[in-house]
C-alpha cells in the first residue's frame, strides 16, 4: 500500500467512523489529537483498527500527540513499521 | 556561538544597567523617609477594589489574621476607610486615637468604640451625622499616638478623642516602639516644632542611607505593601482584620506582692518622669486647628484578688496610678488650654468582669460603658 | 568515538590537520570527561536530595527512613528488572558501594552534633541500626535479583506492592507512639496520622517505578546502569512535583555527549527565572487570598467567594506549572530536556483539550498503563461503546483524584472531572452529527470564547472539592458562590 491509500484509508475511518461527518476531508496537517478531534477513547479505537488494518502495532504509551499528531504523521509511522 | 555570547553579554548588561537605573530612580522619588515606601504607599487597593479598613493594620499572623503591622504611615492610612474619599459636607468626624484597646483587641469592629458610636447614629444640632473612625494602635506611647495625630490632622476632624493611660507615659519608653523608631524623620519633626524632651538622635532610631532607600533597601516595606494590598481582598470577603482564638488567658486578679512601677518605688511618681510634654502637644496640635479634643483616661482593671491592696492590676501599684490620676487633673486643669479641651476621667467606670486578657483591653458590653460617658460628654459639650 | 574523529580528518595539510586532531582530541577527551562529570554530578547530587528536601516527620528517624526507603526500592525495581550482565559487574558494584557509601555517610553525620542536621532535618539514627538496614538492604537486591532473574512476569508482584505501599502511605491511619507537634494555641492540634507524613516524591517515585515494571513485563524497557535508572527515578529537579518523564527518552538526553552549549544555558536559565517568578511571585501572592477551609466558611456570601475560587484556580495553575519551569530549566541546564506538563490548560474551549494540557505527564502515564489497555481490553467484547467511555473515563480520573490523597473530596474531584469529560464527548458527538457543516462559520470564535470561559468554570468548580478537606465545608462553599449564606 502506498502512502496515498493508507491516507485515504485512514482519513475515511476517522471521518466516517470517529467524526460521523462522511463529508468531511481531513487535510494532511490538521491536528487530530492536540485540537481535540480525536478524544482517548477513540484514539485506542483507532490503534486497533491500524493493528487491524495494516498489521502495525501501536503502543499504549504511543497514543499520544507527541508521536504522531495529524494524518500525514500517522502516515510515516505505519510506513515506517511495516 | 559567538554572536550568540555576543547577544548574551548584551541582555546581561542591559538588564544591569536597566536594574541599577530603576534602583536610584526609587531611591530618588521615594526616599523611605517615613516607615518606608513612601510615595508607593499612597496607592492602595484599599477604598477602590476592597473596602477600606475600619482599624489600622495590626497583626502578628496575617496568614490568620488577614491582617499584618508594617511601618509605612502613608500605606497605613490609605488602607484605612478614612482615606474612602473627600470628606462629605454633613459628617461631623471623629477621630480616635488610642491604644490596643481603642483599636479593640478581640472584639469585633461593631464592638469598639468607634463601631458603636457609629451604632448609634447620632447627629448634631445642625443635622451632620456623627461619624467616629479608629485611629487606635495597639502599642503604648504617647509619641505614636502624637505620631498618628499628626498624620490624621490632614483628614479634617470635627473632634478628636484621645484615649490614654499611665503606661503610655513613662518619658524613658516614648521611643521603645518599632513604629516610632521606623518613622525617624516625622517624629523627629515633632520633638522640633513641639519642644519635646526626648533626644531627636536617640539611638533607637532607624536612619535609612541613600542604599536603604533603592528598591532592593526597601524590600521589607515593598514585600510588606504588597501584602497588604492582597490581605484587602480577605478582609473584604470576612469582615475579618485579627485573628480571634476560641479561649486566650483572662487578665490577671491575683497579684505580686510588688508595688513598683516602671523600676519607680514608692512614695513619689516624679512628673517628669511621665511624657505631658508630648500630651501637651497633642492639644496644641488639636488647638492650632481648630478642632476640640476629648481626652479620655480610660478604664482600668480594679482587681479583687490577691495583692489587689498593693496594686490595681498587672501594669499599676496603686500609689503610682493614683498620683498620676492626680497629675492628670491638676495638669489638665492648670494647663493653660488654648483651645477647647475636655478630660473625662473613666478610670473606675467598668466592672471587673468586663475586661478580656488584659488590665485595659474591654468586653463588648465594657466598651458600651465606655461609649455611653463619652457620648454622655459628646451630647453635654458639643452636640447639644 | 576519538578514532571516527581521526578519520575524518583531511590528509592534506598535514602538519596543521595533525594539530586540528590534538584539538579535536582535546575537546572529545573534555566532552567525554564533562560527560561523565555531569552524569556523576547528577547522580549524587539526586541522591542527596531525595534527603535534603524531605520534610521534618512526627516520627523520629523517618525523615532519614523514609528517603532511604526510597533508595532502596529504586535498587529493588533495577534488581528486578534488568538483565545480569557480568560485563557491566564492576560498574553495578560501585554504584552500588556509592548509595550504600551516601546513605552509611548521612547516617554517620549523627555521629557529631555540629553536623548532625546537615542533610537531614532531624539527627539520623544511630549508625549501627543503620550499616544493619544497609546490609538488610543489600540482602534484599540479591533475593530480589534470584527471584526475579528471567521472569519478566513476577514484576507484576512489585507493580501491586508499590500500589498497596501507595494506598498504605495516603490512609488517614492514627499513628501511634508519635509526638504530638505542640500548638501555641489552647485548642491542641489533631494527632498525626499517615497521611500527615511527607514521604517526598514518593507518588512520583512509585509511579516511575511502576512505569519501569511495566515496560519490562512489556519487553520494552532498555537495559541501563543503575546508575542512569537512579538518576532517572531520583532526577533532582523532577523530585518534588514532577513531570513524570519516561525513561528510555530520559536516557537519550543523559547518553548524548554533554557538550556545554550557549543556547540550553540560556533556555534553561531563561526558564528557571520564568517558573521562580510563576511560583514564588505570582503563585505564592495568590496563596494569600486562595481557597481555604478557613475561608471557605467565613467568606460572604456572593462576589466575594468568586474573587477566593480565582484567587485558588489561578495559583494552584501558576505553582504547579512554575515547578514544572523550574525542573524543566534546571533539567536543561544539565542538558536533559524533561517533557512539558502543561500547556495553556485554561485556554482550552473544552475539557478533553483540558486534560490535554495540564499535568499532561500524570495523565499520559494514566492512559498508558490504565486507560488505553482497558479500553483495548472492553472493546475487544461487544460492550456499547458509551458505556466503555462511561466506565474507563469514570474510574480513570477517580484514580487521578485519589493519587493526590485518599479522600473523600480527591474522589469527587476526580468523578466531577469524569462526569465533564463523559458530558463533552456524548455533546461533541450529538454535535458534530447535527452541526458539524457550520465548523467553518464566522460564529466560530464566540463558541470557542464561550468553551473557554466555560470549561474554566467547570474545572473552578472542581477545586472546590480539590481545595477543601471534606464534602460539607465544599457544599458551604458552592452555597457562598451562590449567595447563600
Amino acid at each position: 500500500m502506498n502512502s496515498n491509500d493508507i491516507t485515504h484509508t485512514l482519513s475515511t475511518y476517522v471521518t466516517t467512523q470517529i467524526l460521523k461527518q462522511p463529508k468531511r476531508i481531513l487535510k494532511g496537517d490538521e491536528p487530530l489529537i492536540s485540537s481535540g478531534l480525536i478524544d482517548s477513547f477513540h484514539l485506542v479505537d483507532l490503534g486497533l483498527f491500524i493493528e487491524d488494518k495494516f498489521g502495525v502495532r501501536i503502543e499504549d504509551s504511543e497514543l499520544n500527540a507527541d508521536t504522531f499528531d495529524t494524518l500525514d504523521q500517522l502516515v510515516v509511522l505505519i510506513q515506517s513499521r511495516q | 556561538m559567538t554572536l550568540e555570547r555576543h547577544s548574551v553579554l548584551r541582555i546581561v548588561v542591559k538588564a544591569l544597567v536597566l536594574f541599577v537605573a530603576l534602583n536610584v530612580a526609587f531611591a530618588l522619588v521615594d526616599f523611605p523617609a517615613n516607615g518606608g515606601v513612601a510615595a508607593l504607599g499612597r496607592l492602595s487597593l484599599y477604598n477602590t477594589l476592597w473596602p477600606g479598613r475600619a482599624r489600622l493594620p495590626y497583626g502578628d499572623d496575617p496568614g490568620r489574621a488577614y491582617n499584618l503591622s508594617l511601618y509605612s504611615l502613608e500605606a497605613m492610612f490609605a488602607s484605612h476607610e478614612l482615606s474612602r474619599g473627600a470628606k462629605p459636607a454633613d459628617e461631623f468626624r471623629v477621630l480616635l486615637i488610642g491604644d490596643s484597646s481603642t483599636w479593640g483587641w478581640l472584639l469585633r469592629n461593631e464592638d469598639t468604640l468607634a463601631g458603636l458610636i457609629n451604632a448609634m447614629g447620632l447627629t448634631t444640632e445642625d443635622g451632620r451625622a456623627v461619624r467616629a473612625y479608629n485611629l487606635g494602635y495597639p502599642i503604648m506611647s504617647l509619641t505614636k499616638d502624637l505620631l498618628l495625630l499628626s498624620h490624621a490632622m490632614r483628614y479634617q476632624p470635627d473632634l478628636i478623642v484621645w484615649l490614654v493611660t499611665l503606661e503610655s507615659f513613662p518619658a524613658d519608653k516614648q521611643l521603645d516602639h518599632p513604629i516610632v523608631r521606623h518613622n525617624a524623620p516625622a517624629v523627629r519633626a515633632l520633638i522640633a516644632d513641639y519642644q519635646l524632651r526626648a533626644d531627636p538622635n536617640d539611638s533607637s532610631f532607624v536612619n535609612p542611607s541613600f542604599l536603604d532607600g533603592t528598591f532592593i533597601g526597601q524590600r521589607r516595606a515593598l514585600a510588606d505593601w504588597l501584602r497588604l494590598q492582597a490581605y484587602g481582598a480577605l478582609w473584604g470577603a470576612t469582615g475579618i482584620d485579627q485573628y480571634y482564638p476560641d479561649t486566650y488567658e483572662p487578665a490577671q486578679r491575683d497579684l505580686e506582692a510588688d508595688a513598683s512601677f516602671k523600676g519607680m518605688a514608692p512614695p513619689l511618681l516624679p512628673e517628669e518622669a511621665l511624657a505631658f510634654d508630648v500630651l501637651d502637644a497633642g492639644v496644641r496640635m488639636a488647638a492650632e486647628a481648630g478642632v476640640p479634643m476629648l481626652i479620655v483616661n480610660e478604664p482600668i482593671l480594679i482587681s479583687q484578688g490577691r495583692n489587689s491592696h498593693i496594686r490595681y492590676n498587672f501594669f499599676y501599684p496603686r500609689w503610682a496610678y493614683d498620683q498620676y490620676r492626680e497629675l492628670m487633673r491638676k495638669h489638665l486643669h492648670l494647663a493653660t488650654t488654648p483651645g477647647d479641651v475636655y478630660y473625662l476621667d473613666a478610670w473606675d467606670l467598668v466592672p471587673q468582669g468586663e475586661f478580656t486578657n488584659s488590665a485595659v483591653h474591654l468586653t463588648p458590653r465594657g466598651s458600651t460603658i465606655l461609649v455611653e460617658q463619652i457620648v454622655a460628654v459628646l451630647r453635654k459639650q458639643m452636640l447639644g | 568515538m576519538i578514532v571516527s574523529v581521526f578519520a575524518m580528518l583531511p590528509t592534506a595539510a598535514p602538519i596543521a590537520s595533525h594539530r586540528f586532531a590534538a584539538l579535536l582530541h582535546v575537546v572529545h577527551v573534555a566532552a567525554a570527561l564533562l560527560s561523565s562529570v555531569r552524569h556523576a554530578a547528577l547522580f549524587v547530587t539526586s541522591v542527596l536530595a531525595v534527603y535534603l528536601l524531605q520534610p521534618a516527620t512526627p516520627i523520629a528517624h523517618l525523615d532519614f527512613w523514609l528517603p532511604s526507603a526510597s533508595l532502596l526500592l529504586v535498587v529493588v525495581v533495577w534488581c528486578a528488572t534488568q538483565p545480569l550482565r557480568l560485563e557491566a559487574m564492576r560498574e553495578t558494584l560501585v554504584t552500588a558501594g556509592l548509595i550504600a557509601g551516601l546513605v552509611l555517610g548521612i547516617g554517620a553525620l549523627g555521629i557529631t552534633t555540629q553536623l548532625c542536621c546537615v542533610v537531614t532535618r532531624m539527627p539520623p539514627p544511630n549508625i549501627l541500626v543503620v550499616a544493619a538496614a544497609v546490609a538488610g538492604g543489600v540482602l534484599t537486591c540479591i533475593l530480589v535479583v534470584i527471584v526475579f532473574a528471567g521472569h519478566p512476569a513476577r514484576t507484576t508482584w512489585l507493580v501491586f506492592a508499590l500500589i498497596a505501599l501507595l494506598v498504605a502511605v495516603k490512609l488517614n491511619w492514627p499513628i501511634s507512639g508519635a509526638d504530638a507537634p505542640q500548638a501555641e494555641t489552647a485548642s491542641p492540634a489533631p494527632p498525626p496520622t499517615f497521611a500527615t507524613i511527607q514521604w517526598l516524591g514518593f507518588s512520583y517515585i512509585a509511579f516511575r517505578l511502576i512505569h519501569a515494571l511495566r515496560e519490562r513485563a512489556l519487553g520494552k524497557l532498555p537495559v541501563m546502569s543503575l546508575r542512569e535508572f537512579m538518576t532517572y527515578v531520583v532526577f533532582f529537579p523532577a523530585i518534588i512535583a514532577g513531570p513524570i518523564d519516561r525513561v528510555e527518552r530520559f536516557l537519550k538526553d543523559l547518553r548524548a555527549p554533554f557538550i556545554f552549549n550557549m543556547s540550553d544555558l540560556v533556555e534553561g536559565g531563561r526558564r528557571l527565572l520564568i517558573g521562580v517568578f510563576k511560583k514564588f511571585v505570582i503563585a505564592d501572592a495568590l496563596a494569600i487570598i486562595a481557597l481555604n477551609d478557613a475561608l471557605a466558611v467565613q467568606t460572604q456570601p456572593g462576589l466575594w467567594a468568586w474573587v477566593l475560587l480565582y484567587a485558588y484556580a489561578f495559583r494552584i495553575f501558576f505553582d504547579f506549572s512554575g515547578y514544572t519551569d523550574m525542573a524543566i530549566g534546571l533539567g536543561r541546564l544539565f542538558g536533559i530536556k524533561l517533557p512539558e506538563n502543561f500547556n495553556r490548560p485554561y485556554l482550552k474551549p473544552n475539557l478533553t483539550q483540558f486534560w490535554n494540557s495540564w499535568h499532561m505527564t500524570l495523565a499520559q502515564w494514566f492512559r498508558t498503563y490504565y486507560f488505553n489497555p482497558l479500553t483495548r481490553a472492553l472493546r475487544m467484547r461487544n460492550i456499547a461503546p458509551p458505556l466503555i467511555i462511561f466506565v474507563t473515563q469514570t474510574t480513570t480520573m477517580l484514580l487521578i483524584g485519589l493519587w493526590h490523597g485518599l479522600t473523600w473530596n480527591f474522589a469527587l474531584w476526580g468523578v466531577w472531572h469524569a462526569l465533564g469529560l463523559f458530558m463533552h464527548s456524548r455533546w461533541s458527538e450529538f454535535a458534530r452529527a447535527r452541526f458539524g457543516a457550520q465548523d467553518a462559520s464566522k460564529l466560530q470564535w464566540v463558541t470557542h470564547l464561550g468553551g473557554v470561559v466555560l470549561t474554566f468554570h467547570f474545572v473552578a468548580f472542581g477545586w472546590v472539592w480539590f481545595a477543601l478537606s471534606n464534602v460539607e465545608t465544599s457544599l458551604t462553599f458552592f452555597r457562598r458562590l451562590f449567595g447563600m449564606p
